[in-house]
């Protein structure tokens, strides 16, 4: 199902990239919300004893700072865990009971004062054109810090200035506080994260699978079609496929009368060739009563067919749809050319009267066999002048052929050109390209028609689509 | 008169052939393209019958190659292909006639005589010189209104000198057109031929121009 290049892989890598791309985003941005929560919990926490600090903060005369009761309730009494306090004046400092006697590490006041204050806790954000609750620099700014025992502390700083004493107030968590929960959470999310990723990779193959099951039966389908358990593909087919399949279905029908119309024409071809082959070797067995004079007529007439049959064999407008456009005047240039050459025992003057925006919907091999036949059939027949022209309408194209012969009149190429004696060798010296010529023109939807030219001999005309 | 016969089928170029040369034609075979190219590039004739589709060589190219180079002689292309695109290709490399298989062999020998004498510049069908007529269709000499029984070697020689009446005619160009590829010849042959010649048709008719050649003159007449 998944080997390399099939359908079902490139659905498949195309989701799972997807999916992981979504479950990466997802994690950053959920495990980010986290963070800023927990480090929001622990800052209002250290921010609330901070307050609590400076309102119990007095300065005596002699500068020296005290409180007015006791500041260590939890997680503050508890020592060495990360949780101190520390309120340093000029003259004295004072400090949490956690901190065990031990400094805590200040940054500069300078620097801390250059800090940039932090944003106001969410959901406390102030109304859009009111004053704000307190201004920033009132706020605590964060900072980081070694404890006493080399631990990573997140401190909240704030300055303050008490009866005129200036005073910094520390307050610190550990940072195992903000990275534990945070921990925790992510360990939880991964593993949803995870299981949602494999559960939606599993349904994606269902679908896949599902998805591509008409694919499997159109291929079932065909196959029943080639090994002849059916003619045509069922036309009830998803939406998506039903094109292909009408596609399918008009090549197998184009196939079939394609295979239908060869048949036929290899029975005509038999019966056209061995009825005079019949007649050539009752001749032969009796070589006393015949001469060339009765055998050459049976040759020819054999090469005729052969010949007819073989041209339409050639013919490309059978092998598919016609794209080609086809420019006719330097190909009736050429064909003139060809023509004037092989009759340049004759003087013969050929007008040829065609522009280059002539252009056929047809394949030029197609339109040289015609068109070549035309002229032939007008130069066999002609006492010295021909004329070749074209005359456009909106979707056709009129080749048209005149000559001043006095060859066939035009009841007499009807009869030729008739199906059931196209072949009838007993139209005098005609030439064998007229039945051809018609059976190819009628292939592309055109047709041969004949009257009497102005130059007084015969005009044939061959209509043929015009390329769009 | 000399035709180069580019055939690679064997059975059909002998028969070809064969018709010829009853008709008094001296033939070369070439049985595929290069052969046929080299031949028509070095040897001197009066016309062509090239196949389209020959081993080594393709028949059209064949023909441009002797376009390309210069060799005017008459070509006619002889195949089983009958397209008119097939046609047209073939007369754009080059060819003056096609003729396509099967053929009756009297058209080919009339074609082939038809392309002999335009390419010698004459457009009517008949070549008058004095008594001597020659007509070209059907290949037959007349002295004075009557049939001229000859050789094929005198009847080549003739035909040479009848269609180029007037100018002198090289000695060895005579020799080359008369004679085929692998026979053996003699230098004075073409002399015994003029003379034979002579006593057929009178001793005037031919003159001798020492040193060159020959010249059929109508002048005098």
């Amino acid at each position: 199902m998944f080997r390399h290049g099939s359908l079902s892989r490139r659905l498949l890598l195309t989701a799972m990239a997807f999916i992981a791309v979504a479950i990466v985003v997802a994690a950053v941005a959920v495990g980010f919300v986290l963070y800023r929560f927990v480090q929001g919990q622990i800052d209002q926490r250290l921010d609330s004893q901070v307050t609590f600090l400076s309102s119990m903060l007095r300065a005596g005369d002699d500068g020296r700072l005290s409180l007015t009761g006791s500041a260590d309730g939890p997680p503050f009494e508890r020592r060495r865990r990360g949780w101190y306090w520390q309120v340093t004046g000029p003259k004295n400092a004072l400090r949490s009971q956690s901190l065990d006697g031990a400094d805590l590490e200040l940054p500069d006041a300078s620097e801390i004062a250059a800090r940039p204050p932090p944003p106001p806790p969410r959901g406390d954000r102030p109304p859009k054109d009111g004053r704000p609750k307190d201004s920033p620099k009132d706020r605590p700014k964060p900072g980081d810090g070694r404890g006493p025992d080399d631990e990573q502390l997140h401190y909240r700083i704030q300055q303050v200035t008490v009866s005129g004493t200036p005073a910094t107030i520390v307050v610190s968590a550990p940072r195992g506080a903000v990275w534990g929960p945070l921990r925790e959470a992510m360990t939880t999310l991964a593993i949803s994260l995870g299981v949602l990723g494999t559960a939606l990779v599993l349904a994606i193959m269902l679908q896949v699978r599902l998805g591509l099951r008409p694919l499997e039966r159109l291929r079932q389908s065909v196959a029943d079609v080639r090994a002849g358990r059916s003619e045509r593909v069922p036309a009830r087919q998803p939406l998506e496929v039903q094109p292909l399949v009408s596609e399918l279905n008009g090549l197998l029908d184009r196939n079939a009368a394609n295979l239908e119309r060869a048949r036929r024409h290899v029975a005509n071809l038999a019966h056209g060739l061995k009825t005079p082959l019949a007649t050539l070797s009752l001749s032969l067995s009796n070589p006393e009563r015949t001469g060339p004079d009765q055998l050459v007529p049976m040759v020819d007439l054999m090469e005729r067919r052969i010949r007819h049959h073989l041209g339409r064999a050639r013919a490309a407008v059978l092998s598919g749809p016609v794209r080609t456009r086809t420019v006719i005047a330097p190909r009736i240039r050429d064909l003139g050319d060809v023509l004037t050459k092989v009759h340049a025992e004759r003087s013969i003057a050929l007008t040829i009267t065609i522009s280059d925006d002539v252009v056929l919907a047809c394949e030029p091999q197609d339109f040289d066999e015609m068109a070549g036949n035309l002229m032939e059939n007008a130069f066999k027949w002609t006492s010295g002048r021909i004329a070749v022209s074209a005359v456009l309408d909106s979707t056709m194209a009129r080749l048209v052929i005149e000559d001043d012969g006095s060859g066939l009149r035009p009841e007499e190429v009807e009869k030729v050109l008739r199906p059931g004696e196209r072949l009838d060798e007993s139209a005098p010296g005609f030439g064998f390209g007229l039945s051809i010529t018609r059976e190819l023109a009628e292939l592309y939807g055109g047709s041969i028609e004949f009257g009497v030219s102005d130059l007084g001999g015969l005009m044939l005309s061959l209509r043929l689509p015009r390329a769009t | 008169m000399k035709v180069l016969l580019v055939e690679d089928d064997g059975p059909l170029a002998q028969e070809i052939a064969g018709a010829l040369r009853r008709e008094n034609f001296a033939v070369d075979i070439a049985a595929d393209g290069e052969d046929g190219h080299h031949l028509g590039d070095t040897e001197l004739y009066d016309v062509a019958v090239l196949d389209l589709g020959l081993p080594k060589m393709p028949g059209a190219a064949v023909l441009r190659a002797w376009r390309k180079s210069g060799r005017q002689l008459p070509v006619l292309i002889l195949t089983a292909r009958d397209g008119w695109t097939e046609k047209v290709d073939g007369f754009k490399a080059g060819a003056d006639d096609y003729l396509t298989k099967p053929f009756r062999i009297e058209e080919l020998i009339m074609r082939l005589r038809a392309l002999a004498r335009r390419a010698a510049g004459h457009a009517a069908p008949s070549v008058a010189c004095g008594p001597l007529s020659f007509n070209a269709t059907t290949g037959v000499f007349e002295l004075n209104g009557l049939p001229l029984k000859l050789t094929a070697l005198e009847w080549r020689v003739l035909q040479c000198l009848i269609l180029r009446k007037d100018v002198v005619v090289d000695r060895i160009e005579l020799m080359e057109k008369v004679y085929e590829g692998d026979a053996g010849t003699d230098s004075n042959s073409v002399e015994v031929i003029v003379a034979r010649l002579r006593r057929k048709i009178g001793h005037d008719l031919i003159e001798t121009v020492r040193g060159r050649g020959y010249r059929l003159a109508s002048g005098s007449a």
